[in-house]
């Protein structure tokens, strides 16, 4: 393998991890931008996506039918949690939420084992995507280069979302001051509901596509939760553009790092997160606590 | 006029306090009445290894069930004490002590992890108590860290490797990389897979570790193309093997050298499915071993669980019936008595004749290597078995991990 190839093939694959951790990330900073919540249940409902993902792909037998429709559905399932659970917490401080989070992700942990038993399951990659490309004579899985594709669709779409649609409009204007919004006329908690289900709904979306590379499996969640943590603490809490940085960045660090220096691939995601840390305190593009 | 109350706030008192505290004197008077016999499992039901735990926790409770049916051993009912550790070696310490101190557990098995496992053995002598592994992999359990109390009835990750090697004698594979699980099982196996490799004068040409938990194996598979070896020699478990195999497949390693594994489990093939095929491996136990008592264990579970059992289901059931000989020979679960009478035990086994020996207590078995096929009646790929290699050549030297032929 040249060098040139390896280079490459570990650029395009590092971008197809990126893709992953941002649909995590990305989530995650959303809700903490609008709601000020660190939603603990991130990585069981990732889990979930991928759960749901693996039924509706054996029911209709499409990829991409599982693709659109358990993002939906984990989506549903995090607004009606924020409607009937979240809504009524929104006095209380911070601690409220890290409980009742934290009480969802292991009630939608134990609800997956029930339902589909403690065995991973296997979720092969759409047929489209299941062979091979040749990068500089060195074969690649397409469906790696999907994902990367898919991941860059995303990060424009959600950015287009942010910037020329009202609802881009109106979460960003509660992010920034949710009480003059809602002097001026604006229903915030339908805000806070649909931004809540959004971001539900990509971390689904992560599993669904997360679930061929690893296949779905119950401790998806544990250790996915801290990637996604990592990140928007490296990005800035509540940043959309920190989160898509901090995902490339780690991506990008775990794969030629965990290739030149195997021993210390636990340690690299740490290493960045504090090194950006000592120098922003706030995250790359937050605002300092 | 003023009210009396009926009952005085003393006998309320202890009124609350008898019905606090009456559902635990009613089990310990109930366990003592039946005197079961109260086997503890702390077990990584959770976490990447959890898929193993689940299969040692069915493998035990069938055993349990079926063998209370027929009235448990020497009469007394078998209860088994099931806690998740979640893999974690602490935990596992502390809920082995827990069992001892608060249940008076004397037996244990399951531990699921070789650094659990570790960690429980230099407390056995103090809590009087025997272990008896049954899927414990580490080679040192039995050797430099071998201790009076511990046995171990399973195949361990050195004849695994064994196993695998002696098949390579035989195959036109002339070079070898190797990727483990980065834990005291995954170095010990690939340790003792290089030193027979180095024997047998193939070339091993490196080696890399990955964490548990690695979710993206492309850099690992990088460095296995990359080595331009010949074959890769895989110690991987639990959810990190099912990602690394679905990956691979992805990456066509198959097309460019041979896969060996040091274990192949059904709950892997059902969760990679056809990216699984084709791969050879030992197998510690397989549905497919033809052996009588195999035959009756497959048709037992059929009737309980609709399917066909997996590596450590059997690997359980085979532990378990160490166990039970070795309690009906001793009379009893002392330690002091269940020791020697374990000591140089033969049963008649799923896997063929397992002879506990005295040196080290390593169970003396069959390797068995096997492929993995397709074949009708199945919606998953299964192990078919290629060779069965005698125990005198599959289990090492006493109290060592490196074989001397």
């Amino acid at each position: 393998m040249s060098t040139l190839a390896f280079f490459l093939t570990q650029s395009v694959n590092a971008l197809s991890q990126a893709a992953l951790l941002f649909f995590l990330g990305v989530g995650l900073t959303l809700i903490f931008g609008i709601m000020r919540i660190v939603n603990f249940a991130h990585g069981a409902l990732y889990m979930l996506g991928a759960f749901i993902g693996y039924s509706l792909v054996r029911w209709t037998g499409s990829f991409w039918l599982a693709l659109v429709l358990a993002p939906i559905l984990v989506a549903l399932l995090g607004t009606a949690f924020e409607l009937v659970i979240l809504r009524r917490l929104y006095r209380r401080d911070a601690h409220a939420f890290l409980m009742v989070t934290f009480g969802l992700a292991l009630v939608v942990t134990e609800a997956v084992r029930l339902i589909w038993g403690p065995d991973a399951l296997q979720v092969p990659p759409p047929r489209l995507f299941s062979g091979v490309v040749f990068l500089l004579g060195e074969p690649f899985p397409t469906y790696r280069l999907f994902l990367a594709g898919a991941g860059a669709v995303m990060a424009i779409a959600i950015w287009q979302l942010l910037e020329r649609t009202r609802l881009g409009l109106l979460i960003r204007a509660t992010s920034q001051n949710a009480e003059m919004v809602h002097a001026l006329g604006i229903d915030v908690g339908l805000v806070r509901s649909a931004v809540f289900g959004i971001g539900c709904g990509l971390a689904a979306l992560g599993g669904v596509l997360a679930a061929p590379l690893v296949t779905a499996s119950h401790a998806m969640a544990a250790t996915v939760i801290i990637d996604a943590f990592v990140i928007v603490i490296i990005g800035g809490m509540g940043s959309f553009l920190g989160s898509l940085i901090g995902a490339l960045l780690i991506a990008f660090v775990q794969v030629f790092g965990n290739y030149y220096l195997p021993d210390f691939a636990l340690a690299f995601m740490y290493l960045v997160m504090l090194l950006v840390l000592v120098v922003r305190p706030g995250g790359l593009l937050g605002k300092e606590a | 006029m003023t009210f009396k109350p009926r009952y005085t706030r003393r006998a309320v008192l202890a009124g609350a306090g008898a019905t606090i505290a009456s559902p635990y004197i009613f089990t310990s008077a109930q366990a003592q009445a039946a005197g079961a016999i109260k086997i503890g499992m702390p077990l990584a039901l959770t976490g990447p290894l959890g898929s193993v735990g689940q299969q040692q926790k069915r493998g035990a409770e069938l055993y349990a069930k079926l063998q209370n049916a027929k009235g448990g051993i020497l009469g007394r009912k078998i209860e088994l004490l099931i806690e998740d550790t979640a893999g974690n070696p602490a935990t596992c310490v502390r809920k082995a002590q827990e069992m001892v101190e608060r249940y008076d557990c004397r037996l244990f098995t399951g531990i699921t992890l070789s650094s659990e496992a570790l960690a429980i053995v230099p407390k056995l002598a103090e809590w009087n108590s025997i272990f008896i592994s049954s899927d414990n992999g580490d080679g040192r359990l039995t050797a430099e860290s071998f201790v009076p109390n511990f046995f171990r009835a399973n195949t361990s990750g050195p004849m695994g490797a064994r196993a695998v090697s002696l098949y390579i004698k035989g195959a036109e594979l002339k070079s070898f990389y190797a990727l483990g699980m980065d834990y005291a099982w995954g170095h010990n196996s690939v340790q003792v897979f290089e030193n027979e490799m180095q024997r047998l004068k193939i070339n091993f040409i490196g080696k890399v570790f990955a964490p548990t938990g690695t979710k993206d194996y492309s850099t690992y598979i990088a460095k296995i193309r990359q080595s331009g070896a010949d074959g890769v020699y895989l110690v991987l478990a639990g959810d990190d093997n099912n990602a690394f195999l679905a990956q691979a497949a992805q990456y066509q390693l198959s097309s460019k050298m041979a896969l060996l594994t040091e274990q192949i489990e059904l709950v892997a093939l059902r969760a990679v499915g056809d990216a699984s095929l084709g791969l050879i491996g030992s197998a510690r136990y397989a549905f497919t071993f033809d052996t009588p008592a195999n035959k009756e264990f497959v048709a037992l579970w059929k009737a309980e669980h609709n399917n066909v059992p997996d590596t450590f289901e059997g690997e359980q059931w085979q532990c378990m019936k160490v166990f039970e000989a070795g309690i009906i020979k001793a009379g009893g679960i002392e330690a002091d008595k269940l020791r020697p009478a374990l000591e140089d035990l033969t049963i008649e086994s799923v896997k063929g004749k397992v002879l506990i020996r005295k040196c080290d207590h390593q169970g003396v078995q069959q390797g068995f290597m096997v492929k993995v096929v397709k074949r009708d009646g199945f919606d998953h790929p299964i192990p078919e078995v290629l060779a069965v290699l005698p125990e005198d050549r599959t289990t090492p030297p006493c109290n060592k991990m490196t074989y001397d032929d």
